[in-house]
């Protein structure tokens, strides 16, 4: 909060019109009904450097992308790469040009080949007819030792997780020697232990002179990473400047404007001890996991944490009837309690929220009151008959009380930003009238603000009395606002303190091991 | 049908604004047209169909009268019903490719009973109860999600087809008796039923159930909601599988009730009695705009679909055209109304 947002637009404009730069903005404008999306944004970036771009949701990162990308075409000023003024907007000329971009969600075509993907219309041939495999496959393997990523080159896509995915995409770009390698928030689906390999990956490609925008919510990754930053809000860029310049509290604040909110210390952390346990996982095992045993009490938040694959999506699927544990049993209130499915598990006062909300937690063509009241029928249903009315009632209730950025509870989820969609889910959770909640990944993708705000909804959700379980891969975010850490490697727990005795590093430290907890 | 097509539009437009939740004017308020809310493509069939009848109506003095539209009334109104059921199961998603054949058997079933001296009643129970078992059947084969519906209801089309002409030994029964007498002739002439055809009463029945169904229910809530997202709708404790059977079921129920109205209409039962049905009636509901892959759509919208179907063939008739030219134009508009759905979104 040193200077009024106002006062700092761009004071790194002689960086911008320096000579070297590979691609350079200039005065961008893109407008779509009803929005500036985009608003005399100028920016360049040199060979070589790694140039981090955060705002908002909605601040129109996106939108730039989409522009440089050649997905847009900019209604005003123009784009400059390699010294060349760009006069074709199509993805495939800026793929041609050296421009690649790997989004949060990779497009890749699931049924080929990793090494055809990879490779894609250029595999090696014999005589331009035959594909040669084997070469095929060995210069896809070279690329993705460099992630230090064994993966069989013949395995396809379908099969593989998303952080894999997501390295396939960027082995894609690699091969097509892109100049500028465009990453849309690359952690998003990534584990501590990936992120250090990405991060070190693209310290290596810097230093070979490629050009990396690095887009992201995370703004620790981002100060680790970048050379220079640049703020957009509301479709205008705040200020570009070397990131050694700025410390993350000046960047909220630039990103915020005047709207800045307290973004830690989102209550107190009263621990629900003195109460009784609401939820035991009393030596629980799966094919995952082995052994797993804490309790979640009254007015409690948990938050289980660990690495992609080191169980805790698998606790919530036992949680939730969809995985049968091999041993051990769970009790609720005190009673057994093994749900033979969603339904089963919502009737006796548990609820999962489910990672991904546009993927299985909403449904995108229905509406916000739809939505929120699918959980529970009865609520709404008077002699067998749906009270329309007493539906957009209750939509109405939640769309105040979180704050939902919808014009209508009528509008289709689909239509609805990342952020929005997971408030619209954490209504959803509330209306199931749960006296348990777990939630996966309900900060993921999420700007600043929401993020804080969720927090807060938590928080608010346990001091009502409700028995809170967050399964997150985001250490950091966890420890901002959950009363206990439960970490997991490898199916087991390795670890289960209250938040305040316990630091990112140690939790880092055990869920990965031998991954040094490096920056915080 | 102007005006009927005029009272209609309100209601169709709210229903494409925002499905399923739309708005319904609130209670106490009195049902008005609001071309604020109307929605061009929503309401396209029915324009369409405007332009048609202008056209044909100035080229011939028959078009324009009561005894055409009642003819059109009873050419769709077998169709229509099999086309709601057909609505109900795209908008979760599924679809039923066994309606010809399992229409064939339902009157088969009824035919022979009454040929063989069974009471009425008895024939026509046990003709719906045939057709809803396959519905079940179906039903129960598609909730396994081991195949998709399409394969499931291709196979029982084709076994159907077997069973139809092994139960007739492919010669029709000809005398469909009391059911002849119920749907063959017209309601009495004069208020309130001016001599329509008998065969509007069960079309008006179905077209208000599977409308209040899709939009009052919440069988039709999650109907809509698992064609939207199947996963998502098993996670916020839906019973899927069971909520299918229910709806292939429903269908069943009323592919039985098509078989009677139908062999009752042309006083015959017989393997052939609706062929085509199966792909007129989802392609009577995607001209309605009733999406293919599920999570859209309703009722009425489709109905719009029937009957710019039956207004397009009829028209040709009066121009006078062979019936090649109904397949080739029914054959656009598909295509055309793909189209225009998918523009929508």
């Amino acid at each position: 909060m040193t200077s009024p947002a106002s006062g700092v637009t761009v004071p790194g404009m002689e960086a911008i019109v320096s000579r070297s730069a590979l691609l350079q903005i200039e005065g961008v404008g893109k407008r779509f009904p009803g929005v500036q999306a985009l608003d005399d944004v100028s920016l360049s970036i040199e060979a070589g450097e790694v140039h981090g771009l955060v705002g908002q949701n909605g601040a129109g990162k996106s939108t730039l992308v989409k522009c440089v990308s050649g997905v847009h075409p900019p209604d005003e000023g123009r784009i400059v790469f390699d010294g060349e003024a760009i006069t074709t907007y199509t993805p495939k000329h800026a793929y041609d040009l050296g421009i690649a971009v790997v989004h949060q969600r990779t497009q890749l075509l699931p049924w080929l080949s990793v090494a055809e993907n990879v490779l894609l219309g250029q595999m090696p041939a014999v005589k331009g007819l035959l594909i040669n495999r084997r070469e095929a496959n060995e210069l896809t393997r070279d690329l993705l030792a460099r992630f230090k990523l064994d993966i069989d080159p013949e395995t396809p896509v379908a099969r593989l997780a998303t952080p894999e995915r997501q390295q396939v995409a960027i082995a894609k770009a690699l091969f097509r020697r892109a100049k500028l390698l465009i990453l849309d928030e690359p952690t998003a689906a990534l584990d501590a232990e990936r992120i250090e390999r990405l991060f070190t990956l693209i310290e290596d490609l810097k230093r070979e002179g490629v050009a990396v925008l690095y887009v992201s919510h995370h703004l620790e990754e981002v100060f680790r990473l970048a050379d220079r930053i640049t703020v957009l809000r509301d479709g205008k860029v705040v200020a570009t400047r070397p990131a050694r310049e700025l410390s993350q509290t000046e960047v909220v604040t630039l990103m915020a404007g005047r709207r800045l909110e307290a973004i830690a210390g989102a209550g107190a952390r009263q621990a629900g001890n003195g109460q009784a346990a609401v939820l035991e996982i009393d030596h629980v095992a799966t094919g995952v996991l082995h052994d797993v045993h804490f309790s979640v009490h009254k007015g409690e938040v948990v938050g289980v944490t660990g690495v992609i694959g080191a169980g805790g999506h698998d606790i919530a699927r036992v949680l939730f009837g969809l995985d049968k544990p091999r041993s051990g049993r769970v009790l609720l209130a005190g009673e057994p309690f093994s749900p033979r499915g969603p339904k089963q598990a919502i009737d006796r006062g548990l609820f999962m929220v489910p990672e991904d909300p546009s993927g299985q937690g909403l449904i995108p063509v229905l509406s916000v009151a739809t939505n929120i009241t699918l959980v529970d029928l009865p609520a709404i249903t008077r002699l067998g008959v749906l009270a329309l009315g007493r539906e957009k009632q209750i939509a109405r209730r939640f769309v105040e009380r979180l704050k939902i950025a919808t014009g209508s509870v009528d509008t289709a989820v689909r239509n609805l930003s990342g952020g929005t969609q997971q408030k619209v889910l954490v209504a959803k959770a509330l209306q199931a009238q749960a006296q348990v909640l777990v939630l996966q990944e309900p900060t993921q993708g999420v700007d600043v603000h929401t993020k804080a705000e969720i927090h807060r909804i938590i928080r608010d959700l346990a001091s009502e009395g409700k028995a809170v379980i967050v399964i997150s891969t985001d250490i950091h975010d966890l420890l901002q606002f959950v009363d206990r850490v439960v970490a997991l490697r490898g199916g087991r727990i390795v670890e289960n303190v209250p938040a305040q005795d316990t630091s990112y590093a140690q939790i880092l430290d055990v869920t990965v091991g031998a991954v040094a907890a490096r920056a915080s | 049908m102007s005006t009927e097509a005029g009272t209609g539009t309100p209601e169709v437009a709210s229903e494409a604004a925002a499905p399923p939740a739309a708005a319904v004017p609130p209670a106490g308020r009195p049902l008005r047209l609001r071309p604020k809310n109307v929605d061009v493509y929503a309401i396209w069939p029915v324009a369409v169909m405007i332009v048609i009848i202008a056209f044909t109506s100035t080229q011939s003095s028959h078009y324009l009268t009561v005894f055409n539209f009642e003819n059109i009334l009873s050419q769709i109104a077998p169709l229509g019903i099999v086309t709601m059921g057909q609505a109900i199961l795209l908008v979760s998603a599924g679809l039923d490719l066994s309606v010809g054949y399992n229409i064939a058997f339902s009157s088969i079933v009824t035919g022979l009973l009454l040929e063989h001296g069974y009471p009425l009643g008895i024939a026509i129970a046990a003709g719906v109860a045939a057709a809803t078992g396959v519905g079940f059947v179906n039903g129960v084969l598609a909730a396994q999600n081991r195949a998709h519906p399409f394969i499931i209801t291709l196979g029982m089309s084709i076994f159907l087809f077997g069973l139809d002409t092994q139960l007739t030994g492919g010669a029709p029964v000809n005398d469909m008796r009391g059911l002849y007498t119920a749907f063959g002739g017209s309601l009495p002439s004069g208020p309130p039923f001016f001599g329509l055809p008998s065969l509007t009463i069960p079309l008006l029945v179905v077209v208000i159930v599977a409308y209040a169904l899709l939009r009052w229910t919440p069988l039709g809530r999650r109907a809509y909601a698992i064609g939207g997202n199947e996963e998502a709708a098993y996670l916020s404790g839906i019973r899927v599988k069971r909520t299918k059977i229910y709806l292939y079921t429903l269908m069943g129920l009323l592919v039985g009730l098509t078989g009677m109205v139908l062999a009752g209409e042309i006083n015959e039962a017989s393997f052939n009695l609706a062929q085509n049905f199966e792909l007129e009636s989802i392609a009577c509901a995607v001209i309605g705009g009733t999406a293919l892959f599920g999570g859209r759509g309703g009722a009425l919208r489709s109905l719009q679909g029937v009957a710019l179907w039956g207004v397009v063939q009829n028209a040709i008739v009066f121009e006078g055209l062979s019936s090649n030219y109904q397949q080739m134009a029914l054959g656009l508009i598909i295509v055309v109304a793909v189209m225009i759905t998918r523009a929508q979104r």
